[in-house]
C-alpha cells in the first residue's frame, strides 16, 4: 500500500484531532490531504513522538495523532519506552515504514533487513494496543479503532516506497507553531500566548 | 546530592514563576530535586530516557499550553543540541532549561563538560544565569521565565552545588 492512498482513506475518519507530522514525505502529503491548523510540521528528525507525546500530557482530553517514519523512528525509538512508561492515553503513534530514508535519497534504514519489528517493540514498551498495518483496509480498521478506544496506541504501517505529487506546506515553521496554538486556544477555550503588559502600566 | 532545603526553595521559585510541567533526566546532585518532583502534585513530572526527548516533551507541552522546564545534566545540555535548535529555538518555544552545572570550578568529575558548557549556551543563543547565591534562587528562577515568555525562546539556569 502507498501512504497516500492511506491517508487518503483515513482523512474522512478525522474530525478535531491533532497531528503532529515527521520532518519526512509525510508532513505534506496529510496536509496535501487534510489541509488544517490542527496540523504542525517537525523539523528535528526523530523528535516527532516526543513532540507528540507533550502535546498529549498537556491536552489529556484531545486525541493527539504522531505520523513518524522507520528512520526517524530508529533515530528516537526510545521514545516507545518513555510512552510506553507515562501511558498516555490519547495519544496515536503511526510509524509509516517504507523502509528506507525517502526524504535524505532512499538509503537503507533498520528496517530495510527486514528483521526489526517495530509494533511488538511498542507492544513490549508497555503500549498495549499496537498493530501492523498491510492493507488500506487494515489500517483504516486500525484507526477507526483508535478513535473509539483508549491509548496509548501504536500503529506500524507498513507501505511502499515513493511519494505522491504534494504542494509545498503553505507556511513555514513559525507561521504554523502559531496558528496550530491558536487553533488549540480557540477549540480549547484556553490562553496560551499571552502578551505581557508593558513595564509603564504595571508601574502605575 | 543537594540538601532538601535547597531543593525546597527551587521547587517553590519554580510554582512562583508558574512553570507546571518538569521533564527530568538525573544527577546525583539533583536527587533532593527529583524525589521532590515525584511526590509534588502541582508539577506534573515527566522523567524522560534522554534529554533531547525531554525537549520534544517540553516544546508538545508548550503548544498545549503548559509552562515547561527541562530539568538535566549539562552533559544532557549537549546530548539535546540539535533539539535545542531545530525545534527550541527553530519554533520559539520558551523552555525553561534547569542545568547542573557538573565541571565547575570546585567540581572534581566532568571539567571537559564544564569547560564547554558556556560557550556551547552561548552558540546556541541561549541567554543563561549561574546560580551560585542562594539568596537569589527565586529571583533567577522568576527572571528566567519571564524572559523565556517573552522571547519565546529557551533560558538557561545553570545550578551549582550552592544553590542546591
Amino acid at each position: 500500500m502507498k501512504r497516500f492512498e492511506c491517508l487518503q482513506a483515513i482523512a474522512p475518519l478525522i474530525q478535531d484531532e491533532l497531528f503532529v507530522t515527521t520532518a519526512g514525505g509525510a508532513t505534506a502529503e496529510w496536509n496535501a490531504v487534510r489541509p488544517s491548523d490542527g496540523n504542525i510540521q517537525v523539523k528535528t528528525l526523530g523528535l516527532c513522538s516526543s513532540i507528540g507525546l507533550g502535546v498529549a500530557l498537556a491536552l489529556p482530553k484531545r486525541k493527539v495523532f504522531v505520523f513518524d517514519g522507520d528512520g526517524a523512528l530508529w533515530m528516537n525509538l526510545g521514545s516507545l519506552a518513555t510512552i510506553g512508561l507515562h501511558q498516555p492515553k490519547n495519544l496515536i503513534h503511526i510509524c509509516w515504514d517504507n523502509q528506507q530514508y525517502e526524504s535524505s535519497g532512499g538509503e537503507p534504514t533498520v528496517a530495510t533487513a527486514g528483521r526489526i519489528d517495530f509494533a511488538a517493540i511498542a507492544r513490549d514498551a508497555g503500549i498495549k494496543s499496537s498493530v501492523t498495518a498491510a492493507t488500506v483496509d487494515e489500517l483504516k480498521a486500525a484507526v477507526s479503532h483508535v478513535l473509539r478506544q483508549d491509548g496509548p496506541h501504536f500503529i506500524w504501517a507498513r507501505i511502499e516506497a515513493g511519494r505522491a505529487e504534494a504542494p509545498p506546506l503553505k507556511y513555514d515553521e513559525l507561521e504554523n507553531k502559531y496558528r496550530f496554538v491558536r487553533y488549540i486556544e480557540d477549540t480549547e477555550g484556553i490562553n496560551i500566548l499571552r502578551v505581557a503588559m508593558p513595564a509603564s502600566y504595571l508601574q502605575k | 546530592m543537594g540538601t532538601v532545603a535547597g531543593a525546597q526553595q527551587i521547587l517553590a521559585g519554580l510554582k512562583q514563576a508558574g512553570i507546571d510541567l518538569i521533564a527530568s533526566v538525573p544527577d546525583i546532585n539533583m536527587l533532593q530535586l527529583i524525589n521532590l518532583l515525584y511526590e509534588d502534585n502541582t508539577i506534573t513530572h515527566i522523567p524522560v530516557g534522554r534529554e533531547e526527548e525531554g525537549i520534544g516533551v517540553c516544546s508538545g507541552a508548550h503548544l498545549g499550553g503548559k509552562r515547561p522546564a527541562m530539568l538535566m545534566q549539562n552533559g544532557g545540555l549537549l546530548n539535546s543540541c540539535n533539539a535545542l535548535t531545530t525545534t527550541a529555538l527553530q519554533f520559539g518555544m520558551p523552555i525553561l532549561l534547569l542545568i547542573y552545572y557538573a565541571g565547575d570550578i570546585g567540581d572534581n568529575a566532568f571539567h571537559m563538560v564544564g569547560l564547554v558548557t558556556e560557550p556551547v549556551l552561548q552558540g546556541l543563543g541561549i541567554k543563561y544565569v549561574v546560580m551560585r547565591d542562594p539568596m537569589k534562587v527565586k529571583q533567577d528562577i522568576a527572571g528566567a521565565v519571564t524572559l523565556a515568555n517573552s522571547s519565546k525562546r529557551p533560558v538557561a539556569l545553570l545550578l551549582t552545588r550552592a544553590v542546591l
